[in-house]
């Protein structure tokens, strides 16, 4: 009996495969369509995850740490053997849709088809016709490395079962028309709840706390709605403008992931990323008063960070020592009126990452530093693991918690120091 | 100014300092040490490797106060021009030079990775060591000399 | 014999039971005034033999040059050459380079001329003070020159006779000028010249041995940085320095007009003040016209035309083509940022310098300080890659007024990062046009270019090309830049193609007044006008449907051009290439200088065209740089020019805010190319040809490199870029452009 319930189970989860694309018909789109696609793409950040290496763009590789194991992203080029070269746009479609590859197995949610479920159908057709047209590149896909037994894909289907859902992107009749296609982009092509807000145990997206903060690649990931951390106000001109170059002058760099996603974001139609920032706005809490003019102060008139408490105890005698560190090896770009090279360090008061109610972006900023893309200019912070310990750097970010966010100090602060140096030794 | 302890290439030091003065200056100006050069101060170039800790670390950026017990090895540590350890060597054996400026740095960050993963595969070479700039174009010899080492560790050679 | 010996300055200089008589040099004057106009190379100049070749008593050998390594290898070329033509072991030669009281004037180490000029004189020096030795040892073995042999610098004659050259020379004998032709060491006998040998320089290089002016320490010395304005026409407006005057270590701090130093006693002291400094120093805008000019389109700037070719009859008919290509600022880019040391004793300066050229710096540097320049002594001691004109002079500037401020200490002046980015000569933006005209058969018979440039050249020779000397309260003018003229040329080097053009016609309109300093960046005016010329050349060979490379060769006669073209091809496999998708292949060529080395190139780019990604897989280069020497020299700088190049084309443009303040004042604002963007392989054949004068590699790939990447990307892409940098952004659009199937 139970037999037969699981081989009924496993049918359900059968989907059939699609037909392959014949090889004798080249695809001709219309230039409008695929440029279209091409502003799609980028909205919808598909190279960051598609791309390992620059010199092959769309061909999968690239790793995505879960905590279920690896994922590793496939090839999307039109290439016909390792690639989607065989799809048609039914099965384009309905990958986008449903999670389902043309060969009917069902694809893992690291695919984000959770949100790309709510395109509308235009802007699927627009980005087939821009995947169909770039370079196919011959490229196998890298095997995925999942704890057991989640390799078995028809499991997949009982996630959708529970956490798929179709229903498009409602329009909010009170909003204005800039506003309702900030919420389209943001729910469907930009995904950014993937990031930006927590999962439950089964990886899925909680709807109930919408960009309440999340993780990715070991960052914590900042609320975007009434829990933004931001010390200071993003305003629709400043959060625009952090979208599309990764800076929001005295108040933002984007580090880690982030940068990726800006990347892809300046090459979209700034009119979209605009809307983008109109709606997300729109969510985010505002900062305290008082932390916000004190951000704000620091970022235009440099002020000395609070000194550390004095005391032997050992709470005290950490934040000395955050102390010292700070003024030995931060200081020197982070404090008042230093600009070096090519563009100023940002004042700390001002700093997103002290505020988050997680340390774990400012242990990544702090041991990675933050660099611009190969052969491209920008600001360069450089990365202090190796050159600070795991207990210099707790200190370091216990003192900045306490003295530039003063705020209650993290709960979990040398776990998730151990933690990124564990990360990293892999 | 205080007294700062260190431990590099195996022995015990002691300078006056301030304590936040990068350990670039401390190797350069107190213990004449001329291997880690001065390329930008900014954790740019790679000019100032050195190995603290058995990382590849940028001196120009650790302060003295910072590194406590960890041991330092600097490019004086790894062997002389009468008797050159195996990354020297490569590098003398590739000519693996233009003005030479950068070389200093390329070898603490090869011998790092060496010391790490003996036997790493072209890509892994170029990534590891992409953080070492040369404005000479010498590229390819060095590269070839990490791979030379690479295969005298591993008895290929 | 030359009588004007400065007997002033007379050393004598015991070394066991022989002199060695020192003498300072006579003042010869430059190329212009060559004391001796028809000796060999730099001969020339300083036409004495011991002014190159000195023996000691013990058979030590001392060789001068006038050069200066820059990391080109020269040092070990000169040995090479000395030790082959003296037949020693190259161990036993000890080299001087350039140093004003000690070494023949040679002008500057650039233009890739040091083995034409230093090269060949060194060695023809040798040789005949081979002949010397052994007419002295015949005498001293009383047996005929012909029965003498000489293994490593000893003289060995019938019956076991020998004799050393230290026991050969006991006074003057080498004190002779040169005769104007040697009897060189047949090629059949080289033991070094052309055959491997180690660069000399490395093995302290790899193992923390003291090489750069940056290493130099010494007795009482004490740190310095500067405080510079934001750009170069930025005014004074005040500073307080009771901050930095109060930190710990400093010893003074020198203002005198815009010129701000400060000097500790130790060097991160000196490091934190000077910041300190600069943060309570205020500056206001200086006078818009430069900043207005940064942003002009350089055809737009006022210049001066110079018709340098002028062949033939224009207005042949046929089909005419015409594109423009144009380059933005970049710069040197020295990995190690400029340093010098500067002491003042006794009335007497000694600036240790890693200038290109001590003797014309010296000049400048005393008329900063007002004294003559038989007061002041320059020392050239090695930096980083320079690659031309960089901050080596403007920081030694900086020394000597420093150390004028504190007698009796040596003062090491360190530029920052974003000193040397900011305040280096850059290399100039330039413009071009060019316009060909097909016949039938697709043979070029006309051809207009036309080339735009500011000033190649600002170095010093006076002080108002030093940077402090503009800086100070009562400034020295800026000298105006004079073009240099042809053959070798400033912006108009290489525009003279070496192809059979009967009709044509070069003008060079040149640009008195850069908006920002500019001079010479290794090649000059050669990386631009070959980019242009030979893409240009690919765009006429599409037009002709002829293979680039088949339509290049009907075009040249000269056969050494050919025969690198031919090599460069063949090894590349460019006829039975067949490219990949994504990938495509590019060919140029060019004699640098029309005067200097030959080189093709041959590559392979892959291209992504979403992410503008380019990088060369795979680069064969064919050089022809006459006799060879060190081969491996050759191969290194073959192997870094073209890798240089790759970072030039790429990735490289200097930039520049509303407010004519440098923006690029650092690697993150300034990006070159890092390793996993190098090639895969870059394969180099240098054709050797014995007995023919050594002709100038350093810059001969350059320009050919640029132009075979741009002929490249069309061929991957169908994409014609004609803009540099071909950074990622302008791939990506002239990509989505240009869709091949």
């Amino acid at each position: 009996m139970l037999l037969v319930s699981a081989l009924v189970l496993l049918a359900c989860t059968w989907r059939p495969g699609i037909a392959a694309r014949p090889a004798s018909e080249p695809p001709a789109f219309d230039a409008a369509l695929v440029q279209q696609g091409a502003r799609v793409a980028a909205l919808g950040l598909c190279a960051n995850c598609h791309t390992a290496r620059p010199g092959a763009p769309f061909a999968g590789g690239f790793k995505v740490a879960t905590p279920f194991g690896a994922v590793y992203s496939t090839n999307i080029t039109p290439d016909r053997a390792t690639g989607i070269g065989t799809w048609t746009q039914a099965a384009f479609v309905r990958a986008m849709r449903d999670g389902v590859a043309r060969d009917g197995s069902h694809l893992y949610p690291a695919f984000p088809y959770d949100h790309y479920t709510r395109l509308a159908p235009a802007d699927i057709d627009a980005l087939y016709a821009f995947m169909m047209t770039r370079t196919a590149i011959h490229a196998p896909a890298h095997a995925n490395d999942l704890i057991f037994p989640l390799g078995f894909r028809p499991l997949l289907a009982g996630w959708k079962l529970l956490f798929l859902d179709h229903a498009p992107v409602p329009v909010n009749t009170a909003q204005t028309v800039e506003w309702n296609r900030g919420a389209y982009i943001a729910a469907s092509m930009g995904h950014c709840a993937a990031c930006h807000s927590p999962r439950n145990a089964l990886g899925a997206v909680d709807r109930k706390d919408f960009l309440g903060g999340g993780e990715a690649e070991g960052w914590y990931v900042p609320a975007l709605n009434g829990k933004s951390p931001s010390p200071v106000a993003w305003n629709r001109d400043s959060l625009t403008a952090y979208l599309r170059s990764g800076i929001a002058p005295a108040h933002a760099m984007a580090g880690g992931p982030m940068q990726a996603v800006t990347a892809s974001l300046g090459a979209a139609d700034p009119a979209d990323v605009r809307a983008l920032a109109t709606y997300i706005v729109s969510l985010m809490g505002k900062p305290a008063p008082a932390i916000e003019q004190r951000a704000l102060d620091a970022a235009h008139r440099p002020v000395a960070l609070a000194a550390a408490p004095g005391g032997t105890d050992a709470a005290a005698r950490q934040l000395q020592l955050g102390q010292r560190v700070y003024a030995d090896a931060c200081a020197r770009c982070h404090a008042s009126g230093r600009t070096p090279g090519s563009g100023g360090a940002l004042q700390l008061p001002a700093a997103i990452a002290v505020y988050d109610p997680d340390p774990r972006s400012l242990i990544r900023i702090v041991r990675d530093g933050i660099a611009p893309g190969p052969a491209e200019p920008g600001r360069w912070m450089p990365g202090f693991a190796g050159i600070l310990t795991s207990e210099q750097i707790s200190a370091l970010a216990a003192y900045l918690r306490h003295s530039a966010a003063r705020q209650a100090p993290w709960n979990d602060l040398e776990k998730r120091v151990a933690a990124a140096e564990k990360d990293d030794r892999q | 100014m205080s007294q700062i302890s260190l431990t590099i290439n195996g022995r015990a030091h002691s300078v006056d300092t301030d304590p936040d003065t990068p350990l670039l200056y401390v190797l350069r100006d107190d213990l004449h040490l001329n291997g880690a050069k001065f390329g930008c101060g900014l954790g740019q170039c790679g000019a100032c490797t050195v190995i603290v800790g058995g990382n590849a670390v940028l001196s120009c950026l650790i302060p003295v106060s910072t590194i406590g017990t960890r041991p330092v090895t600097t490019i004086e540590g790894l062997g002389t021009a009468a008797r050159p350890g195996v990354v020297q060597q490569a590098f003398i054996d590739e000519q693996a030079a233009q003005c030479g400026y950068c070389i200093a740095g390329m070898i603490m960050r090869a011998e790092a990775l060496l010391q790490h993963d003996p036997a790493p595969a072209d890509d892994v070479i170029r990534s590891q060591m992409a953080l070492n700039l040369c404005r000479c174009g010498t590229h390819m010899r060095i590269l070839r000399a990490v791979r030379r080492a690479s295969d005298k560790l591993k008895g290929r050679a | 014999m030359s009588g004007a010996l400065n007997a002033g300055r007379r050393l004598l200089l015991k070394a066991g039971g022989a002199l060695t008589l020192a003498f300072a040099l006579p003042r010869l004057a430059l190329a212009a005034d060559a004391a001796a106009p028809t000796l060999p190379g730099s001969l020339k100049k300083q036409p004495l033999l011991d002014g190159w070749i000195r023996i000691g008593a013990d058979g030590s050998i001392t060789v001068l040059t006038g050069k200066v390594e820059l990391g080109q290898g020269i040092k070990t070329a000169i040995i090479q050459l000395a030790a082959e033509e003296l037949v020693v072991d190259p161990a036993r030669i000890h080299l001087i380079t350039a140093d004003t009281a000690r070494t023949a004037d040679e002008g500057f180490t650039a233009g890739s001329h040091s083995m034409q000029d230093s090269g060949t004189a060194v060695r023809n020096a040798a040789a005949q003070v081979r002949v010397i030795l052994l007419d002295l040892a015949a005498t001293r073995l009383h047996a005929p020159v012909t029965s003498l042999g000489i293994r490593d610098g000893v003289v060995t004659g019938p019956g076991g006779a020998k004799v050393g050259y230290g026991e050969l020379v006991r006074g003057q004998e080498l004190h002779r000028t040169a005769t104007e032709t040697s009897v060189l060491r047949p090629p059949h006998h080289h033991f070094l010249m052309g055959r491997a040998f180690q660069r000399v320089d490395i093995p302290a290089k790899v193992t923390g041995g003291a090489a750069y002016v940056q290493d130099l320490r010494l007795p009482g010395m004490v740190h310095a940085r500067v405080v510079r304005p934001p750009s170069s026409d930025a005014l004074f407006a005040s500073t307080d320095q009771n901050g930095a005057a109060a930190m710990p270590g400093v010893l003074t701090i020198v203002r005198d007009g815009r010129f701000i130093g400060v000097v500790a006693q130790r060097e991160y002291q000196a490091v934190k003040a000077a910041a300190v400094l600069a943060a309570a120093t205020r500056w206001t805008a200086g006078a818009t016209p430069a900043a207005a000019e940064l942003h002009r389109a350089v055809e737009q700037m006022p210049s001066e035309a110079t018709t340098i070719l002028e062949r033939g009859t224009a207005g042949q008919p046929g089909r005419t083509f015409s594109a423009r290509y144009r380059k933005p600022f970049q710069l040197h880019g020295s990995i190690g940022p400029s340093c010098a040391v500067a002491q003042l004793e006794g009335g007497k300066y000694t600036v240790w310098t890693h200038s290109q050229g001590v003797f014309p710096l010296r000049q400048a540097l005393a008329e900063l300080v007002g004294v003559d320049k038989e007061s002041i002594h320059c020392i050239h001691v090695e930096g980083s890659g320079c690659y031309g004109h960089n901050g080596a002079d403007d920081v030694a500037a900086d020394a000597i007024l420093l150390a004028r401020a504190l007698p009796g200490q040596p003062v090491r002046v360190q530029w920052m990062r974003e000193d040397e980015h900011g305040f280096e000569p850059k290399g100039p933006p330039m413009a071009s046009s060019v316009q060909a005209t097909l016949d039938a058969s697709g043979q070029i018979v006309d051809w207009a270019y036309a080339v735009w440039s500011p000033p190649h050249n600002s170095r010093p020779g006076t002080a108002g090309n030093l940077l402090a000397g503009t800086l100070l309260a009562a400034p020295f003018p800026v000298p105006p830049a004079v073009p240099i003229p042809q053959p070798e040329g400033g912006g108009d080097r290489n525009a003279i193609p070496l192809y059979v053009l009967p009709n044509a016609r070069v003008v060079h309109h040149f640009i008195p007044v850069a908006p920002v300093r500019s001079s010479a960046l290794r090649s000059l005016g050669a990386y631009h006008n070959v980019f242009a010329i030979e893409s240009f050349m690919d765009e006429l060979a599409l037009q002709a449907r002829a293979d680039p490379v088949a339509f290049r060769l009907r075009h040249m006669q000269d056969a050494r051009a050919r025969d690198v073209m031919t090599l460069a091809a063949r090894q590349f496999g460019w006829d039975a290439y067949r490219p990949q998708v994504g990938r495509g292949r590019g060919f140029a060529f060019a004699r640098y200088k029309n005067l200097g080395a030959y080189a093709a190139v041959a590559l392979e780019v892959e291209v992504a065209r979403d992410t503008g990604w380019v990088r060369i897989t795979r680069a064969v280069v064919a050089v022809d740089s006459g006799e060879i020497v060190s081969l491996d020299g050759i191969r290194n700088q073959i192997e870094g020019g073209v890798v240089q190049s790759c970072s030039w084309t790429l990735c490289e443009e200097g930039l520049f805010d509303a407010a004519g303040q440098l923006t690029t004042r650092d690697w993150a604002g300034y990006p070159i190319l890092r390793f996993p963007q190098v090639p895969d392989t870059v394969h180099v054949h240098v054709i050797d040809r014995p007995g023919q004068p050594f002709l100038g590699t350093g810059e001969a790939t350059q320009g050919p490199t640029c132009a075979a990447l741009a002929n490249a990307i069309f061929n991957a892409t169908g994409a014609r870029l004609r803009d540099l940098p071909f950074k990622p952004a302008k791939v990506i659009a002239a990509t989505q452009l240009a869709r091949r199937t």
